[in-house]
């Protein structure tokens, strides 16, 4: 049972009693006007607000950010194609790679190998203003280089695709453990009631070796279901059972819908159940997320300059451009958090072909989300997340690289961090992030301290502990925070 | 904070500080009784706790605080502790000084914590946990009565208290409770809400109206009990107490870890249905379990149990560290076995002593050690980089070994319904409906000119060619060698027939120039393609092949399943003394003039070979002699088709002069029956091998060997038992873990037990927190009544359906569930149980409600995982192999929830909505939400909209009229006739429905088509749609998925 429903429960049934002996439940045409639901998106349903709707009872400082778009480029890019330079491996290519380094030190399938430096196939350039260095393959990224912070010191535990999706997320490997969009819901609400929270999309790819993921990446683990992030699906109906069957249209639908609520309410005449009650909430509800994800999903009033920024050809196409667009309208819409699955990333060989592919169909959309938040004011208080689970390793696996943990790259822009920097080094072979190395851990603390969130203070009791996103560790690392 | 009460908006959390303590407060704040912790912030306390007599108990108000608030830093981690004081011992608090005997108010320990400088306070204030005044004002209490301590509540023996004679033990306790709070108990529940209570409790399922009429009709005093037992002997009882245990052993139908491939271990969830319906001991069911391989004589059934050993997540993915997943395996192994058995969060000590409990490191990996000697893998898969050469050429699509291949009734009987269902049908047509006699003489008289010259009913095609210029063929002894070299492809031209052709045999035989075996090398795997090609064009057309077997194969697979048949490809081990393969095609094949049947071969290595043909389709293909005797009755006998054997029958219905509708039934059974597989599957079961090393790892670290190897031992500081002695002499094991867990001494497990059983019937344990009894868990509202519980069930032979019954005929459990005012003004989490808690159907049940409501439910028992409706698409991202979800196409579409496919990265959408767990991790304690989601998935979820249509037909078909039918459908959905408001309201939808369809006549059509059950032709389906609304409406009722 939950433990927290059985508090709404308790007031419930008081209120419940209540309205029963004072003769007045909610009555039909409020029921009718909430149904009907269809309301104008306008700024104050998910513009300004003082205070979080979750937990959290007040900010514990002034936050920067109010919603966060995670593009996971599942796989793991390489960093060293991408954002982390590193001329020597070019110089060292081939040779044998120094073993001081590697011993004792986990590896994939470089296992029981001989390790050999690979030096990178893409040449690297300085862009803007910032003069911020971004390997060809990205020449779109290049563009928004002012806007963007590049982190190259980010390391993790987890050495293969599924832990490691599962500690990026919930900063944790065992199963059933919050996912870091979970927390947030948990702790701010969303700003919307028309739609999921927290929403993952995934994307479809042609490069090749997809590796799964699983829901328990966007799972609420031990918080209640309600903050579980809701998976649309690429193709067909976005969200589970969000069509009316065949044959229903939307009245007969709605009509429906009222008939269940006003057999719910004389039925709980008799029962005196919250539960009941909120039940008769989460209907009017759903209803209303059948009407407004219709809405949202529909492309056809995005200008063509828009569809072009991205680099769309068809919306609603399940691209990775197409969801960048979806992204910023679930944005738009008051969605706490967003993550897209693009899974083109698994390089352990002919990385010089794939990694042209991923990279290719990525480049432009993610420029374009930083960009279109940007031109629409809401840059300052998105946050836009690149990075995938691990990175590669600076060795080479025969055409490609192996998973990596010691050291990857990615970057953030928005929601208060600080634009057109690099933050961290990796040692000159790029094995290990050694200025300012930056763990999940201290990830998730400062995204959640750009949203207003002392990490240490966003707990749940589960099992007789107070957890937390960060477990006992994690730092705030002010240098990605704007000043 | 408990997080019974962790909401944020709706309620003031600040005067529930102290979880049940904070809800019991409420309710005895103004009542003379024991010390109520009086609150945070919370002006009125003062004056309330005034007039409470001061009685502090460390167990139920002292420990939780200092837990809380103290023992992080001052408690069992010998690595946090700080300033070298241990506050959960009383020796050692003591010794350390902080409490004065002679001045208790001057004592450091209070000077601490009442302390107003920041670097004196008790907690310090980065611990960003400060004391609340109440709970200073009870430590002060506390330490004013000389900081007596109590041990542990779960970590004592319980005690059965006296209860006076003829008095329910049950009511006893609860009786006191309630009025010692001053509750008023509520009355009974009316007999239609206890009836579909007592239905949803103890079988899942909700009654049907004429058992709520026999019921409710029934004046014997004994007519509840008769029920009760009634229920405790349905089969369907053991289907719903399984659920609950399959989640605290995590049982999942995939393996979990990234491809999340499919696992073989349904027989152990069936296992675990029937042992709940036999009522087997439970401590025969933990033995069996945990080591129903080291048993004295394992049976096939403890082996079955063992599977629990196997339930861990595993992983074959590329790049995984073996060692590494060993030892997330041995750590998930402790956590399912704290937390299945002892409510323990074990778990926590795997990377440091336990904050709270007395568990250590050592306590963790001793625990592991009693695992070390189970057959395993870190990673199922043979990869260069990390050789398996036990499990060498191992792919994706492997099991996940040791297995053991048993029966499964389930399928035993599947077989034989369809095998029923073949003679019936074969009868049926050569009886009822006798097929066309000319057809059938000219048919038999073909067949028998064919036995004439082959009895054995096979033909040796000996005028063959070989295509190409080698190898060349020789026929030798009615079989053929291939000469030549490159022999590994062949395309085989066969002689033209008389008759139509509907089986291929193929026999590999013994060649000397391999030295007697089948071929040099060790395995081949063949591939045959049959092609009709016609002389004109030159062009082949592929024959289709309905179906192929040997009598020897090694074994091929498919997301672990071993693959039926060999007609994607036939491996065989050449040292075999001869195999024979039988191609059955899709139909008879006459060849045309000009036509031939070529057969294309790859893969061979065997020079050897004998091909026959057939008109005839042996029973199975894999015993193509088997059916000497039957032939030769027919050479003998048979004329007409009434006198026609069922193996005459079969040959006609397949022959394709009897039309293809029946022989497309008779192979659409046959498919059915081959996918029963024997009536055996195999499961993942429990082998020992020599024990691994086992260490700690400092920090959990894997990669770390420098920890202190430990041996296997339980938690040192619970009481050991026999172990002790045994212990002594030799390692211990998994039998004497399992025998610990079920010894008198143990003082967890049969609380912990009686304490989730009490949950399944009052919707909340007697201690909250089921999955922590420890430190932080939940001091239990009645002790005295848990306690007695568990020695009751321990000495009752751990009878679980003795508990069973006791919990159900105490009047607590029937008291009416709609609170009063008053209670819920004195106790409004009914902490003490005046009243019956509300308790939304688990995601299971309320499949199987909504499916019985429909009278749709399949009630078939056990067997393979079933595959209800799900969204397109849900599996896309299930890579390693790819994964597409088929839903099941025929009766299996309505079994019950328990037999679902319970995949674990992406749990069926309908449960992961009602909140059942993926069955990653150990869970004694499902969420309990309440979203748009579920709304949404009752509204449109296929299963629930197929359920209304179908309950919708009945309805119009086997009542009067609109008002009975109305009647009808609240006593099947509720059990319990609908008011005048609801039947009104009801009647005027249906009008309005009605109005609706009938203008929109297309939309009735779809709608009444959802789904595949049959929709009945002689209803207007303007009107089945507008019930089917009608019954949706109802079918969504919060009611009809909750028990009250």
């Amino acid at each position: 049972m939950t433990r927290e429903i059985s508090t709404e429960r308790i007031v419930r049934a008081q209120r419940r009693a209540f309205l029963a002996h004072s003769g007045y439940g909610i009555g039909a045409a409020a029921l009718g006007m909430l149904l009907r639901g269809d309301r104008p998106l306008a700024a104050a349903d998910y513009g300004q607000e003082g205070t979080p709707r979750g937990a959290l009872k007040e900010f514990h400082h002034t936050p920067r950010a109010r919603r966060i778009i995670h593009l996971c480029m599942a796989g793991g890019p390489s960093q060293f194609e991408s954002f982390d330079h590193k001329p020597k491996l070019t110089e060292l290519h081939g040779q044998l790679f120094p073993a001081s380094l590697t011993q004792g030190q986990q590896l994939a399938q470089l296992q029981n190998t001989e390790l050999r430096v690979r030096g990178p196939f893409t040449k690297f350039a300085r862009h803007g203003e910032s003069g911020q260095e971004i390997s060809e393959l990205f020449p779109q990224i290049a563009t928004v280089a002012d806007d963007i912070c590049i982190v190259r010191s980010l390391f993790t535990e987890q050495i293969n695709h599924d832990p490691a999706h599962a500690f990026f997320n919930s900063g944790s490997i065992i199963k059933g453990r919050p996912s870091m969009g979970s927390w947030l819901l948990y702790g701010l609400g969303a700003e919307t009631e028309n739609l999921p929270g927290y929403v993952v999309l995934t994307s479809h790819s042609k490069a090749g070796g997809a590796q799964p993921i699983s829901a328990r990446q966007w799972s609420a683990g031990f918080l209640p279901s309600r903050f579980q992030g809701v998976k649309f699906e690429s193709k067909g109906t976005p969200v589970h059972y969000l069509g009316n069957p065949e044959g229903v249209c939307q009245s007969a639908q709605r009509e429906l819908i009222e008939q269940v609520n006003t057999l719910n309410q004389i039925a709980n005449e008799r029962w005196l159940d919250s539960e009941a009650e909120t039940r008769i909430n989460q209907y009017e509800l759903a209803f209303r997320m059948q009407t407004s994800i219709p809405e949202l999903t529909d492309f056809s009033g995005e200008s063509p300059e828009i569809l072009d920024l991205y680099g769309i050809k068809t919306p609603g196409d399940g691209s990775f451009a197409s969801q960048c667009l979806l992204a910023r309208r679930l944005a738009e819409r008051g969605v706490r958090m967003i993550q897209i699955y693009h899974r083109a990333w698994d390089h352990h060989g002919n990385i010089d072909r794939e990694m042209r592919i991923a990279a290719e169909e990525v480049d432009r959309a993610s420029a374009a989300l930083v960009k279109d938040l940007k031109q629409r004011g809401m840059l300052d208080d998105t946050i836009v997340l690149w990075a995938g689970e691990f990175g590669r390793t600076p060795m080479g696996q025969g055409s490609g690289r192996d998973h990596h943990i010691l050291s990857m790259s990615g970057w953030l822009a928005g929601g208060g961090i600080q634009p057109g920097i690099t933050v961290g080094e990796t040692d000159e072979l790029g094995y290990r992030a050694v200025v300012d190395p930056i763990s999940v851990h201290d990830l998730h603390a400062t995204l959640l301290y750009l949203f207003g969130i002392d990490h240490l203070r966003l707990t749940y009791r589960y099992q007789g502990r107070d957890f937390r996103l960060t477990d006992v560790f994690g730092n705030v690392v002010t240098k990605l925070v704007r000043s | 904070m408990n997080p019974q009460f962790s909401d944020n908006g709706t309620m003031n959390t600040r005067t529930l500080n102290f979880g049940w303590s904070g809800a019991w407060l409420a309710a005895s704040a103004l009542l003379a009784g024991p010390l109520a912790p009086s609150t945070a912030h919370d002006t009125n306390t003062t004056a309330r706790s005034r007039q409470i007599v001061a009685e502090v108990r460390y167990n139920r108000d002292v420990r939780p605080i200092l837990s809380d608030h103290c023992f992080a830093c001052h408690g069992p981690d010998a690595n946090q502790r700080q300033a070298d004081l241990r506050l959960d011992r009383r020796e050692e608090a003591w010794a350390a000084g902080v409490f004065d005997a002679e001045q208790p108010e001057a004592s450091e320990f209070l000077q601490r914590v009442t302390s107003s400088d920041p670097d004196e306070v008790m907690p310090p204030p980065h611990f960003l946990k400060p004391l609340s005044p109440s709970q200073i004002e009870i430590l002060k209490r506390w330490v004013a009565a000389g900081a007596p301590y109590e041990d542990h509540w779960s970590y004592v023996a319980p005690v059965k208290a006296e209860v006076p004679p003829r008095v329910h033990p049950i009511d006893y306790w609860v009786d006191r409770s309630i009025a010692a709070q001053g509750l008023p108990a509520g009355p009974q529940a009316e007999k239609e809400t206890l009836l579909r209570r007592l239905f949803l409790d103890l079988v899942g399922i909700p009654p049907t109206p004429a058992e709520q009429t026999e019921f409710i009709l029934d004046q014997r005093p004994d007519a509840f009990e008769r029920c009760v037992d009634r229920l405790l002997n349905s089969p369907q009882f053991g289907e719903r107490m399984a659920a609950a245990w399959l989640d605290v052993v995590r049982y999942a139908d995939t393996v979990g870890y990234h491809g999340d491939q499919n696992q073989n271990v349904f027989p152990y969830r069936d296992w675990v249905i029937s042992a709940f319906n036999r009522n087997l001991p439970f401590d025969q069911f933990t033995l069996w379990q945990i080591a129903g391989d080291q048993l004295e004589q394992p049976t096939t059934e403890t082996l079955i149990a063992s599977a629990f050993n196997r339930l861990n997540m595993m992983t074959r993915e590329g790049g995984a560290q073996p060692d590494e997943y060993l030892a997330k395996y041995a750590a998930d192994r402790v956590r399912t076995v704290a937390g299945a058995w002892l409510g323990s969060t074990l778990g926590c000590a795997e990377c440091h002593d336990h904050k709270y409990d007395p568990f250590t490191m050592e306590d963790f990996y001793s625990m592991a050690a009693f695992f070390a000697d189970l057959r395993q893998w870190g990673v199922y898969q043979d990869y260069e980089y990390t050789p398996n050469p036990d499990l060498r050429g191992w792919s994706n699509d492997h099991p996940f070994p040791p297995e053991l291949v048993v029966e499964v009734p389930y399928l035993q009987e599947r077989i034989r319904r369809l095998e029923q269902r073949r003679a019936e049908t074969i009868a049926d047509s050569l009886r009822r409906h006798p097929p066309d006699e000319a057809r059938w003489q000219s048919w038999q008289g073909e067949i028998k000119a064919f036995l004439q010259s082959y009895p054995d009913g096979w033909a040796f095609a000996d005028g063959l060619k070989l295509e190409g210029e080698s190898p060349t063929g020789r026929c030798v002894d009615q079989a053929w060698r291939w000469e030549g070299d490159k022999i590994d492809a062949l395309t085989i031209v066969l002689p033209p027939t008389t008759f139509p052709i509907l089986a291929v045999s193929i026999e590999i035989l013994p060649d000397d120039s391999a030295g007697g075996r089948l071929f040099s090398a060790h395995e081949m795997q063949l591939h045959c393609a049959f092609a009709v090609e016609s002389a004109a064009d030159g062009k082949g057309r592929p024959v289709a092949v309905e179906f192929a077997a040997a009598d020897h194969a090694l074994p091929r697979y498919a997301n672990t399943f071993e693959i039926l048949g060999i007609q994607g490809g036939w491996k065989i081990a050449a040292t075999v003394p001869r195999v024979r393969g039988v191609w059955q095609f899709a139909e008879p094949l006459r060849l045309a003039d000009g036509q031939v049947l070529k057969l294309k071969v790859t893969g061979n290595r065997a020079r050897h070979w004998r091909i026959s043909l057939s008109p005839l389709v042996p029973q199975r293909l894999d015993r193509p002699d088997a059916w000497q005797q039957q032939l030769g009755q027919w050479q003998n006998g048979v004329a007409s088709p009434a006198e026609a054997t069922e193996f005459v029958g079969r040959q006609w219905a397949l022959s394709g002069d009897s039309g293809g509708e029946l022989a497309a039934t008779i192979k659409s059974i046959e498919r059915a029956i081959r996918e029963c597989r024997d009536g055996r599957w195999p499961v993942q079961i429990s082998q020992t091998q020599a024990p691994r090393e086992t260490r700690i790892l400092p920090r959990g670290n894997w990669q770390d060997p420098t920890g202190k190897v430990v041996q296997p031992a339980t938690p040192h500081f619970l009481p050991k038992g026999h172990v002790q002695a045994s212990s002594v002499s030799r390692r211990l094991n998994r039998l004497d873990l399992a025998k610990w867990l079920v010894a008198p001494e143990n003082p967890l497990t049969a609380r912990v037990q009686m304490n989730r059983l009490w949950k399944q019937f009052f919707g909340v344990g007697l201690s909250a927190v089921l999955d922590d009894v420890g430190i932080q868990g939940q001091y239990p509202s009645h002790p005295e009544l848990l306690d007695w519980l568990a020695v009751e069930f321990r000495e009752s032979g751990w009878n679980f359906k003795h508990m069973v019954r006791l919990i159900v005929t105490s009047s607590a459990y029937q008291r009416s569930s709609i609170p009063t005012p008053e209670q819920l003004r004195l106790d409004p989490t009914n902490r003490w149980l005046s009243r019956q808690n509300a308790r939304r159907l688990e995601a299971e049940a309320v499949r199987d409600n909504a499916l019985a409501i429909a009278g749709l439910l399949n009630l078939d028992m056990g067997g393979p995982p079933v595959f209800p409706y799900q969204p397109d698409h849900y599996y896309e991202h299930l890579q390693f192999p790819d994964r597409r979800y088929v839903a099941s196409t025929d009766d299996r579409q309505y079994r019950r929830g328990v037999y679902v496919h319970w995949q674990r990265t992406f749990l069926h959408p309908m449960l992961a909505n009602f909140d059942a767990p993926s069955r990653e991790e150990c869970t004694a304690l499902r969420t309990e939400a309440n979203t748009p989601q579920q709304s949404l998935t009752l509204l449109n979820d296929p299963t629930y909209v197929e359920a209304a249509r179908v309950l919708a037909a009945h309805l119009i078909q086997e009542q009067a009229d609109d008002t009975a039918r109305v009647e009808s459908l609240y006593r099947r959905a509720v059990a319990r006739p609908p008011n005048a408001g609801e039947r009104d309201s009801l009647m005027k939808f249906l009008t309005k429905q009605r109005a609706h369809f009938a203008t929109n006549l297309p939309d009735a059509g779809r709608l009444v088509r959802i789904g595949l059950a049959p929709t009945p032709v002689d209803i207007p389906p303007e009107e089945l749609a507008a019930w089917t609304q009608t019954v949706r409406a109802v079918l969504n009722l919060h009611e009809t998925i909750t028990r009250y």
